[in-house]
């Protein structure tokens, strides 16, 4: 039996109307195919299209995104550019005209590189349910999601210095696939040492992970080419990687060093001459 | 579960029907309102044969519940000739560049090239490869469908020709 749609048209109202076992629909790229190509059990979806949560904000820069921005609009915003290579590498131009920032967060592995992204940026998220409004930290909305009539309405950050952010994705193609590996990584250097760094993993579990290993090798070193292999050795450590149709666990340890490596060198992956 | 009535402005012209829980634009365009242009390849948002533009927007139509777009404005391949038949820039390109083998993916291809060409109008290649990333072709015909698009593009800036008046235009 297929679901039935409601469509809230606020907030409170979308809050207001999930009930138990009723699931969210934003962008809907990963949720309509499952209801609709397969029995799920479930019965209702809650839209968040005419909710009023799609927006962007950026004031003394922190940007606030709402949840149901499709990752396009994301992508087109001047003030997120630092981003934009983040955007372009997943899935495909009319896809990122329907998928959002916020479904992002519940999507799995190899899918979900923006989250990636938002964990290196220690985003903070905000749930909304019939208790009111609460402050998460990224981390936490991964790792646990949120609870059964609850929503992400919106998701915070500091918009990054380009010199301080780094993001390299490996996949099986230039255009439109998964993830093999993701690397995310906010890295502060001052005097000539690093002074913080959050390093996240997308293809290194089934959510994205924190890599503090890495993290704990890099801070207060130098960022060169010897402490930055060091730490992406390390970063091995943080991961568990998974078979899927688009790489191995094996593969998937096995290069993980290497790209952690390429992303905070800024080297490129494609050699000198080639298209 | 009742059916719920649906509008939409499709090609330009305001359409009205009935839809029942659960239908996509996709099939709601296909057997609501007989739109065979969009076509239903993977139903899971990979293939991009049901590729229309939803607001101006290239999406994939089977991701997208009809419900929560009534109103909406759409177009399909349908509305892309002229009023007597005559092919849009796109569609020539296509045809006689034989970028058209089976021809099960074209009409997603010459949607997701008309919101690039409408935006672009002087695309590069790896501009036409991006915007049909989402699009896959399984005779693997895509040199000549980059060609085609990119043909198209070059004849509507010789022509000065503007087919296009959706938003973003």
């Amino acid at each position: 039996m297929l679901p039935t749609v409601e469509i809230p048209e606020s907030l409170g109202e979308a809050v207001g109307t999930l009930g138990d076992g009723d699931l969210v629909l934003a962008g809907g790229t990963e949720l309509v195919p499952r209801v609709t190509t397969r029995a799920t059990g479930v019965s209702r979806l809650v839209s968040l299209r005419r909710a009023g949560l799609a927006g962007i904000e950026v004031n003394g820069g922190r940007a606030v995104v709402g949840a149901a921005t499709t990752l396009a609009q994301l992508g087109r915003d001047e003030r997120l550019a630092v981003l934009r290579p983040v955007v372009e590498s997943i899935a495909s131009p009319t896809i990122r005209n329907l998928a959002t920032v916020g479904g992002n967060l519940f999507v799995r592995q190899p899918y979900g590189d923006l989250a990636v992204a938002l964990l290196a940026l220690d985003a903070e998220v905000s749930v909304e349910g019939s208790g009111g409004n609460a402050s998460r930290p990224i981390a936490g909305v991964l790792e646990d999601g949120v609870a059964p009539r609850e929503l992400v309405s919106r998701v915070a950050f500091d918009v990054p210095d380009p010199g301080a952010w780094f993001y390299t994705k490996a996949m099986r193609r230039r255009q439109n696939s998964a993830s093999i590996v993701t690397v995310a990584a906010a890295v502060l250097v001052e005097d000539g040492r690093v002074a913080s760094a959050r390093i996240a993993l997308g293809g290194a579990g089934a959510r994205p992970v924190r890599a503090v290993s890495a993290e704990a090798a890099l801070t207060g070193n130098p960022l060169d080419r010897r402490h930055v292999e060091e730490a992406a050795d390390a970063a091995v450590e943080d991961a568990s990687p998974f078979d899927d149709a688009y790489a191995s666990a094996w593969y998937r340890r096995r290069v993980l060093p290497v790209h952690v490596r390429r992303a905070l060198l800024r080297e490129s992956d494609r050699p000198e001459g080639s298209r | 579960m009742r059916s719920r009535v649906i509008e939409l402005v499709v090609n330009d012209e305001p359409q009205e029907f009935l839809a029942p829980p659960g239908t996509t634009l996709l099939i709601a365009l296909r057997e609501s309102l007989g739109l065979t242009a969009v076509k239903r390849g993977c139903a899971q948002g990979t293939c991009g044969a049901c590729t229309c533009l939803l607001d101006g927007e290239a999406v994939m139509s089977c991701l997208v519940p009809v419900e929560t777009v009534d109103g909406a404005e759409v177009h399909t391949l349908e509305g892309m000739a002229g009023p007597d038949g005559e092919l849009d820039e796109l569609q020539a390109a296509f045809l006689e560049g034989f970028a058209t083998q089976c021809g099960f993916c074209t009409s997603g291809m010459i949607m997701a090239a008309r919101v690039l060409l409408a935006e672009q109008p002087d695309p590069s290649r790896e501009d036409v490869v991006r915007a049909i990333s989402g699009n896959v072709c399984r005779c693997t015909g895509y040199e000549s469908i980059i060609n085609a698009i990119l043909d198209a593009a070059e004849r509507r800036r010789a022509t000065g020709a503007i087919s296009y008046t959706e938003k973003g235009a």
